[in-house]
Order: C-alpha cells, then sequence, then structure tokens
C-alpha cells in the first residue's frame, strides 16, 4: 500500500529512501545504480524497494474525484 | 579467558563499524552478538491513542508504521518500564516519552513524514525526518498521540538497535610457491576477488572479503591443490550496522556491559544453588 517503513527481513530503515529512489528512477537512472547510491547494500533491503508498487496513491484517487463531483454539486 | 583480547577498528562510521577481534572463542563472540541483538535496549512507539482518524488506513496500520520508526534513544535519561521505581502500568517520565501527531489535508493529497511527530523531548526524535507515515487525501484528518518506551529485541523487532550484526572466521589463506603453476583458474572462480595474479604468481588482494566458500581449492588443478583455506583460531571480524537510534560503539559497550552483568547474576546463582546443597 505505503512504502514500509523498515526492511521485512533485516530491519534497515528504507522508507525514507523511498521517494528519492522512485523520483530518480523515473527520471531515466538505472535502478541498481540508484540503491548503490543510496547505501543499500544488502539484497533483502533492494528488494523492498525494487518490487514496491505505491497503491495509496490509486486509492487516493477516488477521494479526490468524489471531492471534486462535492465540489461541483450546486446545492 | 586468560589471554589478553585483541581489537582492531577496521572501519567505523556514524552507522556501520567492523573490527578485528583477536583472543576470544566461538561461544563468547556469538554471545556478544546476540546480546547486541536481543538484549540492548532502545526506544520505540509502543502504544497510541488515536484521537480522530479519517484517513484510508485503520489505527492498528498506522500503529505498527509508527512502532517501526527508530527513535534516538537516551538510555542514561530514561528506565526500562519493568525497572522503573514509578512501577506504574502507564509510565512516568522517566520510563515513557510522549509524542504528539496532529495532521489534516486542507488543499489536496499529502504526505505526513516522521518529522511531523512532535516529541516532548526534543532529543527523542525520529531518525530520520522523511520516513512516510501516511498520505492524506483532502479533508482526512489523523490526530494521535504515542507513547514510546525502552524495549529489547528480544520482545519486539522493533527495539532492536541494529539491522545487522555478525561476525565470521578471520580467513587464513595459503598459496604454495612450489605446487602452483600460475593458471589464474583460482583467481577466476573467485566471487570476491579476494586473489590476483602477478607475473606467473598469485598474491593475496583482499584477505578480509574471503568467505571460506573453498571455490579456488576445488578448481586448483594440482593434485594436492596449491592454496589451502583456513582460518585463524580465536580471531572473528565482527560486523554491525547500526537503525541510527544509538552510535555503533555505544551499542558494543553496552552490550559488553549487559554480557558482564548476566555472566555475574550467574555465576551468583550457581554460588547460591552450591551453597544450598551444603
Amino acid at each position: 500500500m505505503i512504502i514500509p517503513v523498515r526492511c521485512f527481513t533485516c530491519g534497515k530503515l528504507i522508507g525514507d529512501k523511498w521517494e528519492e529512489f522512485a523520483n530518480r528512477v523515473k527520471a531515466g537512472e538505472k535502478a541498481g545504480d540508484v540503491l548503490d547510491n543510496l547505501g543499500i547494500k544488502r539484497y533483502c533491503c533492494r528488494r523492498m524497494l525494487l518490487s514496491h508498487v505505491e497503491i495509496i496513491d490509486e486509492i487516493l484517487r477516488f477521494y479526490e474525484e468524489a471531492e471534486k463531483r462535492k465540489e461541483a454539486r450546486p446545492y | 579467558m586468560s589471554k589478553l583480547v585483541e581489537i582492531e577498528v577496521l572501519e567505523k562510521d556514524d552507522k556501520n563499524m567492523r573490527l578485528l577481534i583477536r583472543g576470544v572463542d566461538v561461544p563468547y563472540m556469538n554471545a556478544l552478538r546476540r546480546t547486541v541483538i536481543a538484549e540492548v535496549p532502545c526506544m520505540a512507539i509502543d502504544e497510541i491513542v488515536v484521537i480522530e482518524n479519517s484517513s484510508t488506513f485503520q489505527d492498528e496500520v498506522i500503529a505498527h508504521r509508527l512502532g517501526l520508526i527508530p527513535l534516538k534513544t537516551d538510555l542514561e535519561g530514561y528506565n526500562l518500564p519493568e525497572e522503573c521505581p514509578c512501577k506504574s502500568e502507564f509510565g512516568c517520565n522517566l520510563c515513557r516519552v510522549t509524542l504528539a501527531l496532529d495532521v489534516e489535508s486542507k488543499e489536496k493529497t499529502r504526505t505526513v513524514y516522521s518529522g511531523e511527530l512532535e516529541s516532548e523531548n526534543p532529543s527523542i526524535i525520529p531518525v530520520s525526518d522523511t520516513i512516510p507515515i501516511i498520505k492524506l487525501a483532502k479533508e482526512q484528518k489523523l490526530k494521535l498521540e504515542a507513547y514510546a518506551r525502552l524495549g529489547k529485541g528480544k520482545n519486539h523487532a522493533k527495539w532492536q538497535p541494529v539491522s545487522m550484526c555478525t561476525h565470521k572466521y578471520f580467513p587464513k589463506i595459503e598459496i604454495s610457491c612450489k605446487k602452483c603453476d600460475g593458471c589464474g583458474k583460482c583467481v577466476e572462480i573467485c566471487p570476491r576477488k579476494v586473489l590476483a595474479k602477478t607475473g606467473n604468481r598469485i598474491e593475496i588482494r583482499d584477505l578480509m572479503a574471503c568467505t571460506l566458500c573453498q571455490d579456488c581449492v576445488e578448481t586448483c588443478p594440482q593434485n594436492p591443490p596449491a592454496v589451502k583455506i583456513t582460518w585463524e583460531e580465536n580471531a572473528f571480524i565482527f560486523a554491525l550496522e547500526s537503525t541510527c537510534v544509538l552510535s555503533p560503539e555505544k551499542i558494543m559497550t553496552e552490550a559488553i556491559k549487559i554480557l558482564d552483568g548476566q555472566l555475574k547474576d550467574l555465576e551468583r546463582q550457581i554460588k547460591v544453588k552450591k551453597s544450598e546443597k551444603d
């Protein structure tokens, strides 16, 4: 749903690195290089970021849409 | 252990530490490792009171996420709840820290970060300000109070001060110049690139990286093999990666103190049992 705070296996803090990772990969950098750059060495932590899908963004779209409709209503 | 223990720091920064320890045995090293993981206390949010939550997450999910956020710990200023003189289920200001979170999304969807947690003690704060706690759409609100306590890794992984703590044998590589014909097969097969070929001779490039996998021994065409991998008796490489709640050297000294206390306690109990027999 949202990026986990820590690595499931070893407990390293990875939550704060997600946004930078996602932005840099979207900008065209190689995922492996970004992970090395962020200092994520072990493969348990690397898979946390590599395999993550931020589903909460999709869910929040429903709420955004509902809010828009509420505003558009004349009464 | 009457021999002198030698410790050499191989590598150290604010998060990682690698030590070369000589003069201890396997049981002691393993006890130390387990003490670091399970017995060194650190701060984590343990209970929360949710006042308002209109977000997409259930209260439990938020509680779990908050619990996993590593908090900078002050071991001298706080007591473990079970050892605190207050004996209170709710804790006192010597064994509990209150953190508050009051966030609302007014305009558009936004992320709530760990930096928005307001702590009553400015030294007990999340190690990073940019851990996403939750995302809120417009008009969603989250208001809660969280109570952080000291705890031990054996009770919950959130109280573990390290994300990695290992020990391995110190490798010893012997290359026999007489038997080796410098074919270089051992250099190619080594996954950690421990060996290097210079001219017709095989040399050790990075001894510490050796994992004792014995691949080089198996691939050697000579019979018996020209390369021999063993490990030094009573020498270990001890590696530790902190989650930043405590500094690595603080974790180490604390672990040794705790282990010493436990051993003394055991000795005392044995003596009591003996005197009961007499």
